[in-house]
């Protein structure tokens, strides 16, 4: 008579706390450090060129996006993107105060890109799928961000068209760095940086 | 909290009570002309409150209430130079709209006739909005998230990363540094930056390119000594709950109170 062991009963609530299962320590460290990095970098080109020059703008988005598509390419994990979105998020929010209203809803917004690239296959795929997670997440926050501020301008939606261009630009960085993450994927593949 | 995040200095952190220079010392925080020295706590959730009842309000005797108590707020935390500046910034961003808003004018007629709620309500709210959100991008610090990270029940999975952030951005920074000056003594006689706006490609290779190699090294080393010290997102980072000095919670009976007013404005504004 066989006997087999039943399976361990999964502890969703503690898996969701801890992401047993998810993620090990290294793709933990690795989401911290690339968040702590692209936070970093936007800080010191916005202090050195000034918040709202169109230059420094579209430069900062092009970094930042290039930074999480070496993240996603090196972390091809569903949930890396909404975790790093998060910690770089909380971390705005906590020193800066950047997006204080908006945080849960750009959240829940990345989470959805999450979803839809596990379907198409999952970010291991290729550094593509990466690309197309970071170009839909980031148009995804500037949509929700357009909404806030439509919400704050709601008498005078006129004035939204200041908005609507510094949105435009910095997603125009965003599609900058973009290409230039998946260029550099293929030369830090190259050198034996990060793994196939 | 985990003895890696606790005791080891990393290079670039201060190595005694002198003040870090340069980039590095917007990490310390400059915390002058602050007179209250509020709780970080209270700070975060007077900017996540005000910025709701700002987005809510729609009356300007009620956003103007707001605003008056929070410029008293931020003149108790910010020395007058800086909200001067400030200020100046936010009249010229909303010089910008009107004068683009008055031009739009003389192709929509609808533009010229705007009641005072709609040319006012707007601006408003972004005073109100820098007011708060002031203070709390001047004084907050990177040893204060650590406390407030502390004080916050936050799964594992979003405070160790957190955690790993705040002690790597000093060693990133300085790194930063040593790129700048690599390239700046590589570069040096070229042109300036009319070079860097012919070659932005280059820029963008001696710049970036040293900066995600020195990143994605970090990172495995930081995640071997993570794992070889046992510390996992299931690790016990220790929990504090917050405490709030009478100061903290006269200020906090005092947004309350400036909000019940709004409030109340508002009932009467929809009423009338």
């Amino acid at each position: 008579m066989s006997t087999s062991a039943r399976p361990a009963p999964v502890n969703w609530r503690r898996a969701l706390w801890t992401g047993r299962g998810l993620f090990e320590t290294r793709d933990l460290v690795t989401i911290g450090l690339f968040a702590g990095a692209a936070k970093a970098v936007t800080l010191m080109l916005a202090l050195v060129g000034g918040g709202m020059n169109p230059v420094t703008m579209i430069l900062k988005s092009a970094v930042f996006s290039a930074l999480w598509v070496l993240l996603l390419t090196k972390v091809p994990k569903t949930g890396a993107l909404t975790l790093a979105n998060t910690v770089a998020g909380l971390l705005g929010f906590f020193l800066l105060g950047q997006a204080v209203i908006s945080l849960p809803s750009l959240i829940l917004a990345t989470l959805a890109v999450e979803f839809l690239i596990a379907a198409l296959g999952g970010l291991a795929r290729g550094p593509h799928l990466a690309v197309l997670a970071v170009a839909l997440s980031e148009l995804a926050m500037r949509l929700i961000n357009l909404f806030f501020a439509y919400l704050a301008m709601r008498e005078q939606p006129e004035l939204m068209i200041m908005v609507l261009m510094i949105s435009a630009a910095s997603y125009l960085g965003i599609l900058l760095g973009l290409f230039g993450g998946w260029k550099m994927v293929g030369e830090l593949r190259h050198a034996g940086l990060i793994q196939d | 909290m985990p003895a890696l995040f606790k005791t080891e200095k990393l290079p670039g952190e201060a190595a005694g009570p002198h003040p870090r220079r340069g980039l590095l010392g917007l990490l310390d925080g400059r915390r002058a002309g602050d007179r209250l020295g509020l709780a970080p706590e209270l700070r975060l959730g007077l900017a996540v409150t005000a910025s709701l009842a700002a987005l809510i309000a729609g009356d300007p005797l009620a956003l103007g209430l707001m605003l008056a108590a929070s410029l008293l707020y931020l003149a108790a935390q910010v020395r007058p130079r800086v909200i001067l500046a400030a200020y100046l910034a936010l009249a010229v961003l909303a010089g910008l709209a009107a004068g683009c808003l008055w031009l739009m004018g003389f192709v929509f007629q609808a533009l010229r006739n705007i009641s005072l709620d709609a040319a006012v309500n707007p601006f408003l709210r972004l005073g109100l909005s820098v007011n708060l959100l002031l203070p709390l991008a001047l004084h907050s610090r990177l040893t204060d998230l650590s406390g407030i990270l502390n004080r916050l029940r936050l799964p594992g999975l979003i405070k160790l990363p957190l955690l790993v952030t705040i002690r790597f951005i000093p060693t990133f920074l300085n790194d930063l540094n040593q790129i700048r000056e690599a390239v700046g003594l590589r570069f040096r006689g070229r042109g300036g930056l009319l070079f860097w706006a012919r070659r932005p490609l280059l820029g963008w290779r001696v710049c970036f390119t040293p900066l995600v190699v020195r990143l994605i090294r970090s990172a495995d080393e930081l995640a071997v000594a993570a794992e070889l010290k046992g510390l996992s997102a299931e690790s016990d980072f220790g929990h504090r709950p917050p405490r709030l000095r009478p100061v903290d919670q006269a200020v906090a009976v005092l947004a309350a109170l400036t909000l019940a007013g709004a409030a109340l404005l508002e009932i009467l504004h929809a009423a009338a």
